[in-house]
Order: structure tokens, then sequence, then C-alpha cells
């Protein structure tokens, strides 16, 4: 299960990285959410959400003793792992890194995305 | 969401000041558009001078800007330099939340800098810093250039373009590609301030008092809210969708409301035509609705033209208010005006007056410089250029109502103001609420104040009565309680705006959008405040009475609530409105009606004992 975008029906409304942060940590703050909105928006408008893709091979976790499946359900992880990510798809401030643990399999951010450019995909990618 | 500070900064001293927002006023006024009166009030006076340095500018985020509330918007006040009265527009895009994310709900700038300048705000310090390599840059460079140079691209500016650095009276203040903050002039004031700009950068986090219970509420609001009509429409099409319904029943104005129609001729201005230009819709921070085109003319004589929008307001004025019926100029004239940042419903309106000028005779090409013949659109370019630039004709024009200083008595039937601001895209002739509504809007002639949309629904007057709390016509040409009406929704709407939300998801044009209900519930799930519906709707009019009080002290009363001549003394010679007119007798009806919800006197003057309810001291 992932996250799929469709990038031109983003209108860049931000919600979606509002609940994030309100699900996972009680407060608003569109800076530690895992999903993040990309925006060109004083030239072209067009907005591009980057989101974890829920990789098979997870590169993020290269040299790490960790389990793969524990470490998929946190929401927080160390800055590290954003670096090593091939997609740059995890969203730093300060210390952490925010990366989409879907919800717990219920994705808040989708059921606010009024305009369809987030839903859910069955399976994963790599 | 509480702590929020409000800064003050005084430009010519170089000084700021940072102070916690009051409990008691956050009651009183709750923030926005609220607060923004409480503020300005202490510096309102008869011998406010709009361009001297003690005019505040002042900056007002909502209580709900930047979290889930259904927009985010900020507000603006000033004494006015378009009206010479009470100032005060708001605007959408993401200014009002970064703002909020920096720690800050308002800001008053006062003083002159002695330089051109800008204000870097970032989480919870602000700087002043010169401001001389945007000068000339236009309302899009100016954002890009500050992003450069403080290398953040999530950087968000409010702005002024040459419009405002010139002290065009009707000069917006602007953020992102379209967001503007319009009427009454607040970009003229930030110019005569030597402040080119406002750029805000902010992580902080925004505490939600109950979390779980907020996101919940929240998602359910949503979901109702996104099965109306009315959002579904608005997230399609945008406000252009109003244009066919104004011109099939008549009340768009045509010619400076010389017509109220264009019959078939309007099918290229309609919603529909603009979507061969668009690339999908864009949306304000934390809206749901998305209402704006991004759209791109990619061939012809405008090829090039991008942006954002346009709104049904900007095609009205800029188009049928002008006899212009190209959608591809009308385009390119509105994108010109956000570039200057210039309102475009005033630019509109003062063209559309030169051009009755010209039409009569009382103005000629020798003193425009340009042939203002109805329609013709590279004239309108012209004339916008020159006005930003405040050459030749557009130095007089620049002046706004002013200008009839200029162009003699003769000009001055032809100008559709009211309270100092012009009539804007729409004839209020058929829709008597709209009417009263420009008529007693306290920033002068402005649909967003009260203007009750659902009015054209003809709905059940069951239903009606259930909303308004007495007896109200469905027929929109109609008298009978548009007062009450007006006055609902004038509440509604002072409500509205100090919490940062959108008109357009309130009950403004959908009885099944937000109401004080919804948004009590937000605040207490938000912040923990016990505010009832009740009570908020007493803080709305605690907001307009406040704002009226002000008035009062700038001699205005009932004489002020009024239409220009032409809605009384000429009856719409064509088209499906045909003969419809303002009957006096009926008008002072309504505003009698209007005055007593607001418990003010015969006069429109607030009464004592109203002022002692609300808690305003004079």
């Amino acid at each position: 299960m992932r996250i799929n975008v469709i990038l031109k029906r983003c209108t860049g409304c931000h919600l979606c990285e509002l609940v994030c942060s309100l699900f996972h940590l009680g407060v608003i703050n569109p800076e530690k959410s895992a999903i993040r909105i990309q925006k060109d928006d004083l030239n072209t408008s067009m907005n591009t959400p980057i989101v974890c893709r829920q990789c098979k091979a997870m590169k993020c976790l290269d040299g790490e003793d960790v389990v793969e499946k524990l470490e998929k359900e946190q929401f927080l992880w160390e800055k590290e792992r954003a670096g090593r990510c091939p997609f740059d798809s995890l969203n730093v401030l300060g210390e952490d890194a925010y990366h989409c643990d879907l919800c717990g399999g219920h994705p808040q951010c989708i059921r606010v995305c009024t305009s369809g450019a987030i839903h859910v995909k069955k399976g994963s990618s790599d | 969401m509480l702590n929020r500070k409000i800064a003050f900064v005084d430009l010519s001293e170089g000084s700021i000041r940072i102070e916690p927002f009051p409990a008691e006023l956050r009651q009183k006024y709750i923030g926005g558009r609220g607060m923004n009166m409480f503020l300005l009030s202490k510096y309102y006076s008869q011998s406010l001078d709009p361009f001297s340095p003690q005019n505040p500018l002042i900056f007002g985020a909502g209580l709900l800007t930047g979290t889930l509330g259904f927009g985010s918007r900020v507000s603006i006040a000033s004494r006015s330099p378009e009206s010479g009265h009470l100032g005060d527009a708001n605007m959408g895009g993401e200014f009002g939340a970064e703002l909020v994310k920096a720690g800050f709900s308002h800001l008053v700038i006062t003083g002159k800098s002695p330089k051109p300048a800008y204000l870097f705000i970032r989480n919870g310090g602000i700087e002043i810093r010169s401001g001389e390599v945007l000068m000339g840059l236009d309302t899009v460079e100016t954002q890009q250039k500050i992003r450069s140079l403080l290398r953040d691209d999530r950087l968000q500016t409010a702005c002024i373009g040459l419009a405002g650095e010139n002290r065009v009276r009707y000069a917006a203040i602007r953020t992102g590609l379209k967001s503007a903050a319009g009427r009454t002039g607040m970009g003229a004031v930030m110019g005569s301030k030597n402040l080119k700009a406002i750029a805000v950068r902010g992580t902080d986090d925004i505490s939600i008092s109950d979390p779980k219970g907020y996101l919940n509420y929240y998602q359910r609001q949503l979901k109702k809210l996104m099965q109306t009509k009315w959002v579904q429409a608005l997230g399609k099409q945008g406000t252009p969708l109003l244009f066919g319904p104004a011109n099939l029943g008549g009340f768009l104005s045509v010619r400076n409301n010389q017509l109220t129609s264009v019959g078939k001729q309007g099918y290229p201005l309609e919603a529909e035509a603009l979507e061969r230009f668009s690339n999908g819709m864009v949306a304000c921070y934390a809206c749901p609705t998305h209402c704006r085109h991004r759209f791109m003319v990619d061939a012809g004589p405008y090829k090039g033209t991008r942006g954002e929008g346009p709104e049904y307001a900007s095609i009205g004025s800029l188009g049928t208010k002008l006899g212009n019926l190209d959608l591809e100029n009308i385009l390119c004239a509105v994108e010109r005006c956000n570039r200057y940042g210039l309102d475009t419903i005033s630019t509109g309106s003062y063209i559309a007056w030169a051009m009755e000028l010209y039409q009569r005779g009382i103005v000629d090409r020798e003193k425009t410089g340009v042939p203002l013949e109805w329609g013709n659109g590279t004239s309108i370019l012209k004339i916008i250029d020159m006005i930003a630039h405040r050459r030749g004709f557009g130095d007089i024009l620049a002046e706004g109502s002013f200008a009839r200083d200029t162009l003699g008595v003769s000009s001055r039937d032809y100008l559709l103001e009211i309270k100092g601001l012009p009539i804007e895209m729409t004839d209020e002739r058929l829709p008597k609420s709209f009417a009263l509504g420009l008529a007693t809007s306290s920033r002068g002639a402005c649909h967003m104040r009260s203007r009750p949309s659902m009015d054209v629904l003809g709905l059940p007057r069951e239903l009606l009565r259930k909303i308004y709390g007495g007896p109200v016509s469905n027929r929109i040409a109609s008298y009978n309680g548009k007062g009450r009406m007006v006055w609902w929704h004038e509440c509604l709407h002072a409500a509205t705006d100090a919490l940062g939300v959108c008109r357009f998801m309130t009950a403004f044009s959908s009885p099944h959008a937000l109401q004080y209900r919804q948004f009590a519930r937000l605040i207490k799930l938000g912040t923990g405040l016990e505010i009832s519906s009740k009570q908020l709707r007493t803080i709305a009019e605690r907001i307009c009475t406040l704002e009226r009080i002000m008035l009062v002290g700038d001699s205005i009363s009932r004489k002020d609530d009024t239409l220009p001549k032409r809605y009384f003394e000429e009856p719409i010679p064509e088209g499906p409105a045909k003969g419809c007119v303002i009957v006096r007798k009926e008008f002072d009806h309504m505003l009698d009606e209007y005055y007593r919800l607001h418990c003010w006197d015969h006069d429109g003057i607030p009464t004592k004992r109203t002022l002692n309810r609300l808690g305003i001291k004079i």
C-alpha cells in the first residue's frame, strides 16, 4: 500500500500537510508533515506533492540494523535517512525526518484531498 | 492559536515593539478584521490624512488562519486614500498563514521609512531591510526577487507594484500570482510609507486544544460542504460561473451601467469559455474549494499572458463594464493590473466613468490621449499603463473619485460611487438586497461586505425565515425583508473576516454551507475558548458598529447610505431587467429595517444603549 499522486490535480492547498502533522503530532505545522507540496507558485503554479513511495528495497535504511517492517510504521525518523532516499521524498526539519506511516492503514491526507490528487494504491513499488 | 503576537512597527523611527494579543480583546474582536478595526479606531480621526505617516497600515490574520479553518485570509486596514474613509481589504493566498506560522497575528505599521524598505519576518523576529533593489519591480518580480535574495522558495510576500509606489489611490497589496487586498487603496498607503514589501517565513507549530476532536469535526464539516452544489461548481469553474446568471438576469454592469446585459454576445465571456485557457484549478492555503484556474493564453495577440483566476468581478469590471467582450484582452488587462498592483474592480470602474465622459463629449481625445471608445481593448491596456505610471490622463484617473475635482461638475453624475468607492461589475437595480448592501457597506460600494447571494436562488420562504429569523421575500426584485437579509449577511461576513474564513465556504451563497454554529465549534476545539454561536454574532455586531462609529466620526450618516442617481432616476432601458429602478420610498423602508436590526437610530447612528450593550467606548 502506498499513496499515489496525480500531479495535475494538485491544487496546492496544503490540507494534506496540515492534517498529517495534526494527526501524528497534535499540532498544525506543514513543515512537520510526511507529505509536502513543492510549489512553483510564482511561475507555472504547478504543484508537486512529494511523499514516501513505500519502496520494497528501502535504500533509506541502508547500513542500519533495524527491522524494516517496524520502521515503516514509524512517523518520526532520524534525518540521515532522508539523505539516502533516492527520490528525496522525506521532509526534514531540524534533526527529524517525517516518514509516511500511512496513518496505520487509513491515510488522513487522502480524506481531505478534495481534488483527488492523492489516493491509496494497494501493493508496493520499488 | 492564542499565543500569536501583535507587532508595532514604526518605520520613521526604525523601531519594533512586540506585544501579546490581549485575552479580553480576543473575546471581543476575535482577530482578523475585528481586531484590525479595534486597532484602527485608536488612530482614526477626521484629521488623519491617509498619506500621513501617522495613518496606520494594519495587517490582521484571522483566528482560524493557518489552521484547518476553510481558507486562510488576512485583512488589511487603514484610512483609505481612495474613499477618504474607512479602508479595509482582505486577501487569500498563503501570506496570512505564513504570518501565523511566524508567530504573529497582527502588524501595526506607522511612520514612513526615509528610504525604500521591506520587512522580513521570521519565527518571532522582524527586521527592516533596504528595499532599494525592489523599487520599480512588478508584484510578481518583487516576490521572486525577495525569494532569491533570502534564498528561500517557501517564503511568502505581500507587496506593492508600481501603482502603490506611485500612490495610485486604488493600488492593491498583492501576494502570490493572483491574490489581492484590492479595494480601498491599501497599496497606496503602503507606498506612502516607502514600504515595498513584507516577506514572511514561519516554521512554528500551531497548537490545537483538542487535536483529535478538531480533526474529526473538520473532516465531517468538509464532507458536508463538498456535497453542496455551490462548492462543487465553484471548484470546477471559479467565480466566472456567476457571469452567466448576471447577464441572463440583467444585473450585469455594461457600459458604466447604461445597460445591464449583453445578451448572447456575452457567451464568449461565460465560465465555459475560460476552460480552453485553463491548466487546472489552484487553491488558497487550507482551502478545499480550489476556485482559481491557472491559465495561459498560448496564441494570438495576447500570447504569453498567464496567471490565476480571473474572478467574475474582474471579467465584469474590465470587460462588459467597458463594453469589452474580448476575453483574451480581458485576461491581459487583469494580469496587467495584477502586475502593477492595481485593484481590477476600481480600475475598470474609473475607466468606465472616463469612457462615458468620452461618449458624452465631456472629455475628448486631446484630453485623454487615447480614444476611449467602448470596447477598445488597445486603449484599455494603454490607459492601465498610464494610470500605473501616472502619465497624462492616467495621472487624473489615478486619483479615482477625487478626479471629479479636475474633470468638472458635468462629470459627476457619471461617476457611480458610494462613499467614495465606485460601483463594481454588477448593476443592482433588479436585486434590491444587493442594492441595499452596496449603499450601507462600511467601506463604500462593495459586494463582499454583505451581499446575500442566496437571494438569487429563490429559496422557499420557510427556509429563508429559518435562516434569517424573520420574514424575507424570496423574490429577487422585492424589497420585503431585504433589510434583514443584508443585516444578517453583513454580520456573518464580519465574523468570518475576523476568523480568516473565505466567504465562499460560508452561507454567503449556499444555505447548507458554514454558519456561526460550526465556527463556534471550531473555535472551541481549536483554542479551548468557549464562544457560543450567539456570542459570535454579538462580536460580529460589535465589529459592524465599531466601523459605523468611525464613519460617524467622518460625518457619515443616512444621507450617505444611498445609491448613485442613475439607480433612482433611470429605469434600465432594455434587456431582461428592462424597467427596473430603485423606488426611493421602498429603499428607505429597507434602510429603516436594516438600522433597526443594528440598533442604530433613524439616521444610522449607533445609540448609546447599543454602544453600552456592545461595550464600545468612544
